[in-house]
């Protein structure tokens, strides 16, 4: 068997139809690329909602409104709980909870929609009502000035922590259009993350520590607040805290119409007692509703349904890669197999100086292979471009590229290519030389 | 050296057969230089591909150099025709994309000897055809009468017994023809058996014996 010559001919061959084979390489570029890129935001995605949703601690509880619903299996099914539901909870039933043994906080949450005035600059942002816990329990950290304390937020006191894209949006400081405050409620006023990838692009940044709103008042509903800090950017995608105005419970309560919680993050004294404290929040909670329109959740269930959602992303990956692999394996099928029907005189004269069937083989076997790995090996070196570029410039939502993942797709390009490329190598091999010789 | 026995070949398309080979005879001794002539689809070429081995017989016996060629096996009728067949054609059938070395070289990368020494056997052939300066070329630089000297030393290049060529002046001018058919008295004074297809009178009475193809039978 002379299987190094084949692939020495086979190499040669690409290289003498170098500008077909790079045409036909470009299915493979892309769809390697794609499949690298598309599996990197899946995990990125994965990732920043780990962080997200798992930002409930192991020793937290959560409490929603809405009832979740327990699939066939008896697990409960948290994303049936997380569309939107009328809350019934209320500021009491927050208060009777901290009466639960083995409970050392509960951090409940108001949340409305409200314009928010500064100078000439009118803006709509969310309002969060919540206790001096807030920061902690939702790792929020502040870029500038204090969080509110206990005893402000017992005074009622006008006091306002404010997400960075609505102190930059106040300011000014991010281009955004002054929104029509008659308009619909639907325009965006804040900062998308796209808008702040493209600021961060064109190094359109301006720093917050130019010009602060801390000390400054703001205007919520007809009333004057004194901004007392502001939070960090925080990279989550949806329940980012960087459009939020935080203010006391208290000084929410008296001041809006709020009055039902968005949620509740219940704290336990420790890991140990979490199941118990678990059932009983439940059964205090449900002492005071007339019936369960409510629903306590811990860590290992929130982890359970981000499962769920991963299992969907990886549904979606495959589905993508297939995709991408029948369309790359398809166009380097016709191509070669074109390219041998253009080679039939090569393949007879090939044959009429003594190749073998296995050597004719062989060779367009390896031609195909290797043009399938060579373009795989292209289409993951520029996913990777990609994605490093991505990342050493956007801060939002980090791409992840899993070793795993490099492999999987070389291993696949070899796959495809030793697939693909048996058609085209059989109809080389089983060409008879005295017809092949005389083909035009 | 070639002994054809009633040799038999027909060629069918859709439901038309076509008989070329009607039983022809032939004995072609070693060293011998052959031509055979005939009307234009008188099955010349298929009875070359048959002493070739490009193609195998419906019916009879067909012996090269005392082996019976028609019981081969594939493999073996491979390495038969690489050793001891070396081919000329009409449209000298040399491979576009790679240079005349390359070219002259094919039948020894097929071949079970090593390479390494037969590399001075391809410059010493280009040499002898004076295309040792155009060795790095591609064949579409090359004149008809320098791409047949490619082909006849890729036919030589292996030191077969037995040099067939179909037609190796077909495409060639008078001039270009003369010194193709010097090339192919030295090789025959070397001691090669040569069997030559002509449509010219001129090339055939070259060789030693001129035969004819006519109704599927040599005469
Ligand atoms: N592979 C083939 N399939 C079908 N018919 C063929 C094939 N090769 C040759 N023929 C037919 O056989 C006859 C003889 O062809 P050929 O041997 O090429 O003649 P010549 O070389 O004498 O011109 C012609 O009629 C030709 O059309
Ligand atoms: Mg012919």
């Amino acid at each position: 068997m002379k299987l190094f010559t084949a692939f020495k001919l086979a190499c040669f061959g690409l290289w003498s139809n170098r500008y077909r084979v790079l045409s036909a390489m470009t299915g493979v570029v892309i769809g390697m690329f794609a499949v690298i890129v598309l599996t990197a935001i899946a995990i990125g995605v994965k990732d920043t909602l780990m962080k997200q949703m798992g930002s409930l601690g192991a020793e937290q509880i959560l409490v929603m409104p809405g009832r979740v619903l327990d699939t066939a299996n008896g697990q409960k099914d948290i994303l049936s709980g997380l569309t939107s539901v009328p809350s019934t909870l209320t500021y009491e039933d927050a208060l009777a909870l901290k009466d639960v043994p083995n409970v050392k906080t509960v951090t409940p949450q108001l949340e409305t929609v409200n314009f928010v005035n500064y100078g000439d600059k009118t803006i709509q942002s969310a309002i969060v009502g919540t206790t001096d816990q807030y920061s902690r329990v939702q790792h929020a950290k502040l870029a500038e000035g204090r969080f509110f304390t206990k005893e402000e937020q017992f005074a009622e006191a006008k006091v306002v922590v404010v997400g960075n894209n609505i102190h930059d949006s106040l300011l000014g400081k991010n281009g955004v259009p002054e929104p029509e405050v008659n308009g619909s409620a639907d325009v965006e006023e804040t900062k998308t993350w796209w808008k702040r990838i493209l600021d961060k692009l064109l190094g359109d940044n301006v720093s917050a520590q130019e010009n602060s709103l801390v000390g400054q008042m703001i205007t919520i509903n007809k009333e004057s607040f004194e901004v007392i800090g502001v939070l960090a950017p925080n990279a989550t995608l949806g329940s980012s805290t960087d459009n939020n105005v935080v203010m006391p419970i208290e000084t929410a309560l008296v001041t809006t119409e709020m009055k039902n919680l968005t949620k509740m993050i219940v704290e336990t004294s420790s890991l140990e007692v979490v199941d118990e404290v678990d059932g009983a929040v439940f059964n205090s909670l449900a002492a005071n509703h007339s019936e369960i329109d409510f629903s306590v959740v811990k860590q290992d269930q929130m982890l359970g349904a981000l499962g769920k959602v991963t299992s969907i992303l990886q549904v979606m990956l495959v589905g993508i890669t297939v995709t991408a692999l029948f369309i790359s394996g398809t166009g380097i099928m016709n191509v070669m197999v074109m390219s041998v029907r253009e080679r039939t005189r090569e393949i007879g004269i090939r044959k009429a100086l003594g190749a073998t069937t296995f050597e004719i083989m062989m060779q367009f076997f390896f031609e195909t292979l290797l043009l399938c790995i060579i373009g795989g090996a292209i289409g993951i070196g520029l996913g990777y471009a990609i994605i490093e570029v991505w990342n050493s410039n956007i801060e939002i939502f980090a791409l992840v590229l899993p070793m795993w993942a490099v492999k999987l797709a070389l291993y696949t390009s070899v796959a495809i290519g030793s697939l693909v490329g048996i058609y085209p190598a059989l109809k080389a091999a089983s060409m008879k030389p005295s017809k092949a010789l005389r083909f035009e | 050296m070639i002994e054809l026995k009633d040799v038999r070949k027909h060629y069918r398309s859709g439901n038309l057969k076509s008989e070329v080979l009607r039983g022809v005879n032939l004995q072609v001794k070693k060293g011998e230089y052959v031509a055979i002539m005939g009307k234009s689809g008188s099955g010349k070429s298929t009875m070359l591909n048959l002493l070739g081995t490009l193609d195998v017989l419906d019916a009879g016996e067909y012996k090269l150099a005392g082996k019976s060629v028609h019981k081969m096996r594939r493999g073996k009728r491979v390495r038969l025709r690489n050793e001891e067949i070396g081919f000329v054609f009409q449209h000298f059938q040399l491979i576009p994309n790679l240079s005349v070395f390359q070219n002259v070289l094919l039948p020894l990368t097929y071949g079970r000897k090593r390479l390494g020494k037969k590399k001075g056997r391809v410059l010493t052939l280009l040499d002898e055809m004076g295309l040792l300066d155009k060795r790095n070329q591609k064949p579409d630089r090359l004149s008809g009468g320098e791409k047949q000297r490619v082909a006849i030393a890729r036919a030589l290049v292996n030191e077969p017994g037995l040099i067939l060529a179909d037609e190796p002046t077909g495409s060639l001018d008078e001039e270009t023809t003369e010194s193709i058919l010097s090339v192919f008295d030295r090789v025959h004074e070397q001691g090669a058996t040569i069997v030559v297809i002509t449509h010219d009178l001129e090339v055939a009475e070259r060789a030693d014996r001129i035969l004819r193809l006519h109704n599927g039978v040599l005469v």
